[in-house]
């Protein structure tokens, strides 16, 4: 037999999706490396991806950048935690209950409007710099960019689901269990989903204001010393950060339930 | 033969009516109709659209109640919904998170039979509606007709004292509904109970009926109630559509339908 029998069981099988989601990645990173020689943005601007790799992995290897990285998620973990412990069970409230929900919506929409980075400045006067303020922010952001899909995932369900509940001796606590959090499951994932992407994006911006640590912060203590590269590893860092999340988190959660219920195409 | 059992449902006296609460418009869907069922008995309600009877099942299952009049089940007013009552809907309405097992078994399961029991349960009847090899697969799996064979499973695994047919064939295509509709009867066979089948196909109702109620619309009124005394035995489409009686009774029942002669 010659080598050509089998080539295929050693060769790596790329996904044609993945390869096609990769190519914008790869002409920004083209473009980058070759705008010293195209342009002259002065280094001290733009430094080449070499540099910035070099920061990663001198960060790395001295241990600081996996502390800051430790410190942006653990942080973002509690106000995730927090966020959307208060606004799905709220959520639910409000979406089974008219007086709940007569009462909670003028107050929700009027705080809506507010919520994120608006808050640093109050944040900053009650907790101080720190921890307090940060982690108030992202929880407050968290909280309002998931309630609202928790409460249409439940509007969604199907009123003959319900019936159908019903006529086959379902009680109330019953239709709670089996219909609306399964039947709102796919809105809450949305919901948990885009709660973590704002809440990301509000802990990046509040830890630059108001935070002591974290990716944030780095990134924005990296400007007084013109270590643009430690700016853009910052920024590089926060959307392969949000990637992996997504897809490690995600991406499982939703090919276990809503996919496999065919409630998602 | 039908005019001995004994009334399982009494419609006595009722009118119904829609109330759109943002419009404050009401609407009388069905209008002093009395009817019963008997105890065992296939009924079959046919009417065109807007004649009231999805309304009609409606009010029996407890979903809504009657303005005027009462219903009565085994000679209790009927006060809300119940499993007593199980419903078999058009649009299926099974759980898409459980699986065919857990979708047939979920009226057990809401009437705390234990795990083991409630699995054995819907095992049986999942044979019974030939959807054995189909357990452990989810609703969107499934054609429309095998959705609908579980959503009949569902409801007779719970033994309710009546099953509701809300135009249950209704949305699958033609050749499937001939072999639903005969497969319905064989269950049926042998698992005898109180039917009321709501369709405005007069040729399902007539194939399927002991008895059955037209309904006229505007607003929805019982127009006749028609014995359909065709024997068990030839209810098979490739027997029952040359049968002059079938013939003539689906053409009475159509005239019925076409012609409200008021």
């Amino acid at each position: 037999m010659t080598v050509q029998a089998q080539p295929s069981s050693k060769m790596p099988r790329f996904d044609p999706v993945v390869i096609a989601g990769l190519v914008p990645f790869l002409a920004v990173l083209a473009a980058w490396a070759l705008a010293p020689t195209l342009s002259d943005i002065p280094a001290y601007k733009l430094p080449p991806p070499e540099k910035v790799w070099s920061a990663f992995t001198d960060m790395t290897l001295d241990g600081s950048l996996p502390s800051e990285i430790w410190a942006s998620l653990r942080r973002l973990a509690a106000g995730y935690v927090l966020g959307n412990l208060t606004a799905i069970p709220l959520g639910l409230a409000i979406a089974l209950n008219r007086a709940v929900a007569e009462t909670m919506t003028p107050v929700l929409s009027f705080f809506q409007s507010i919520a994120g980075i608006a808050w640093v400045p109050l944040a900053i006067i009650w907790f101080g710099v720190g921890q307090g303020s940060v982690l108030f922010v992202i929880a407050n952001t968290i909280f309002f960019s998931s309630i609202y899909s928790t409460v249409i995932g439940v509007q969604l369900i199907p009123r003959v689901l319900y019936r159908a509940a019903l006529c086959h001796g379902a009680s109330r606590l019953d239709v709670v269990t089996s219909v609306v959090i399964s039947g709102a499951l796919v809105q809450i994932l949305v919901g948990l989903r885009t709660s973590m992407a704002y809440g990301w994006r509000a802990l990046v911006a509040a830890e630059m204001i108001a935070g002591t640590n974290g990716i944030g912060y780095m990134t924005l203590e990296a400007v007084q010393w013109y270590q643009t590269e430690i700016v853009i590893l910052g920024m590089i860092l926060i959307g392969i950060l949000w990637l992996a999340l997504d897809f490690l988190i995600f991406r499982p959660i939703e090919h276990v339930t809503v996919r496999r219920w065919g409630l998602l195409a | 033969m039908t005019a001995i059992r004994e009334p399982k449902i009494s419609i006595d006296g009722v009118t119904l009516v829609h109330v759109n609460e943002e419009r404050r418009q009401e609407h009388v869907a069905l209008e002093n109709v009395s009817l019963d069922i008997g105890e065992g008995e296939f009924l079959c309600v046919v009417g065109p659209s807007g004649c009231g009877k999805s309304t009609l099942l409606s009010a029996i299952a407890g979903f809504m109640k009657p303005w005027t009049g009462e219903i009565r089940m085994n000679g209790k007013a009927i006060e809300g919904p119940g499993a007593d009552r199980g419903v078999v809907f058009q649009e299926y309405a099974l759980l898409p998170w459980k699986t065919v097992l857990g979708n047939v078994a979920i009226g057990l399961k809401y009437r705390r039979v234990p795990k083991a029991e409630r699995e054995r349960l819907a095992r049986e009847y999942l044979a019974m509606a030939r959807l054995t090899d189909a357990a452990d697969r989810f609703p969107h799996e499934l054609s429309g007709g095998m959705r609908q064979r579980v959503a009949v499973a569902r409801t007779l695994a719970n033994t309710p004292e009546i099953m509701m047919m809300d135009e249950p064939f209704a949305a699958v295509d033609a050749q499937t509904r001939l072999t639903l509709q005969e497969e319905l009867l064989r269950v049926w066979d042998e698992h005898p109970i109180t039917v009321l089948f709501v369709t405005h196909s007069v040729e399902e109702a007539v194939f399927l009926a002991d008895r059955v109620a037209v309904l006229t619309p505007g607003p929805g009124r019982l127009r006749e109630i028609v014995d359909i005394g065709i024997p068990r035995e030839i209810r098979q489409w490739d027997s029952i559509s040359t049968d002059a009686r079938f013939l003539e009774l689906r053409d009475h029942v159509m005239k019925l339908v076409r012609d409200p002669g008021r």
